[in-house]
């Protein structure tokens, strides 16, 4: 299950940000190391959101700075 | 007067021109009361006041206005009080919400539950497109020539065209905004108004304090400067002993901490230094100024500085026409 949510958590990161799929591991900060601007976390949070269909509130997604955080933070609202 | 009546949902002012919201206690209610009479839009700012400080400006800018004008309230999106501030705004009815410097999503239902409208600052065509998806009534481009916090370094007219041409809400300009010819030239690109934060601190109903007003006045071409805030931002402010201090990386020390942001660099107090230079120590405090500070030259009653924009915006389009 949780192999699953991290691959489609990987497929919406490599369409949102161009990122190189080796690039995307569990450490991995999108502001840090993979580009992003504060704007492609917005809209990569949006997209999480119809993906797994749930709510993020701002309070969550300021808290979720690296891959790892979005796979436990979808995996805690599963 | 010859423009297109404003209209953001129930916003219909006289003249289309917003007074940006300006914290910490530079726009309260003295200033958004002064110029929602004189036909504009005020904002409130609740950044670095108290809730319930906050919501007695707002009812207090009601009286002033005897009810009738527009009045809107603009909150750091940056502050850990963000979520509360709106909230009390939106109970005590304001008539729209309005924030930048960072992008919330959830204030877009709190404005749906509450039946008020958002309007959201942006200063690029994509942060615009994703404002009104979410439902925002309106955006204000703000361009790199505004004082305060900064989200971008392009000008204002560079954005202004690419936003029009990317969403279908109304638009209003911002940032280096003065004159009625600046006005005329934003309406003629699109604009359906503007929103100008600086012009209205030089005026007599302003809430900052005189030697805050008189640092506008006496600013001189080139006198502003970008200093990175704690925030994470860009901020443009005058040039002072503050600045000077700040410019490196070296840092000042913190004398308390009142845990106020999100995500804090802790380089030095941010709230700590704008509530200095509104408290009247314009050396030693942050004194947030555009880049056209230096062509204000006195201080006026707000009701004169509008009624001089429109008498420039009427020459500007007959000169056209």
């Amino acid at each position: 299950m949780a192999d699953d949510i991290l691959e489609r958590v990987k497929k919406i990161i490599i369409d949102r940000l161009g990122v190189d799929e080796a690039a995307i591991v569990e450490t991995a900060s999108f502001k840090e190391d993979l580009g992003a601007d504060s704007l492609d976390v917005v809209e990569l949070v949006m997209e999480l959101e119809d993906e797994f269909d749930m709510e993020i509130s701002d309070e969550d997604a300021e808290k979720i700075t690296t891959v790892g955080d979005v796979v436990e933070y979808i995996k805690s609202r599963k | 007067m010859g423009f297109p009546q404003l209209q953001i949902a129930h916003i219909k002012p006289k003249v289309p021109i917003f007074q940006g919201g300006m914290g910490v206690g530079i726009s309260l209610s003295s200033l958004a009361a002064a110029v929602a009479n004189a036909g504009g839009v005020g904002i409130i700012s609740g950044t670095g006041i108290s809730t319930d400080e906050m919501r007695e400006h707002i009812r207090k800018a009601r009286e002033l206005t005897k009810g009738i004008g527009y009045i809107g309230v603009n909150v750091l999106f940056a502050m850990k009080d963000f979520a509360e501030k709106m909230k009390a705004a939106m109970e005590e009815k304001v008539d729209f919400i309005i924030s930048g410097a960072g992008f919330s999503r959830d204030m877009y239902a709190w404005g749906r539950t509450f039946g008020i409208p958002v309007i959201s600052i942006v200063s690029s065509a994509k942060l615009a497109r994703l404002a009104e998806k979410l439902g925002a009534a309106a955006v204000v481009v703000e361009g790199f020539e505004a004082g305060g916090h900064l989200g971008t370094d392009r000008p204002l007219f560079d954005i202004l065209p690419e936003v029009i041409e990317a969403v279908q809400i109304p638009v209003i300009a911002a940032g280096g905004i003065l004159t009625g010819e600046d006005l005329a030239k934003a309406l003629q690109m699109g604009a359906v108004g503007v929103q100008m934060g600086t012009r209205f601190v030089a005026s007599e109903e302003c809430d900052a304090p005189l030697a805050f007003k008189q640092k506008y006045v006496d600013a001189q071409q080139e006198d502003t400067i970008l200093v990175k805030t704690t925030v994470g931002l860009q901020g443009r402010a005058i040039k002072n002993h503050f600045t000077d201090l700040i410019s490196g990386d070296q840092k000042v020390k913190i004398e308390k901490c009142l845990d106020c942001l999100k995500d804090c660099s802790y380089r030095f107090c941010t709230l700590d230094s704008l509530l200095k230079s509104v408290d009247g120590d314009v050396e030693n405090g942050l004194v947030f100024a555009g880049s056209r500070v230096s062509e204000i030259k006195e201080i006026l009653p707000v009701r004169q500085i509008i009624d001089n924009i429109m008498d420039e915006y009427n020459k500007t389009v007959e000169k056209i026409v």
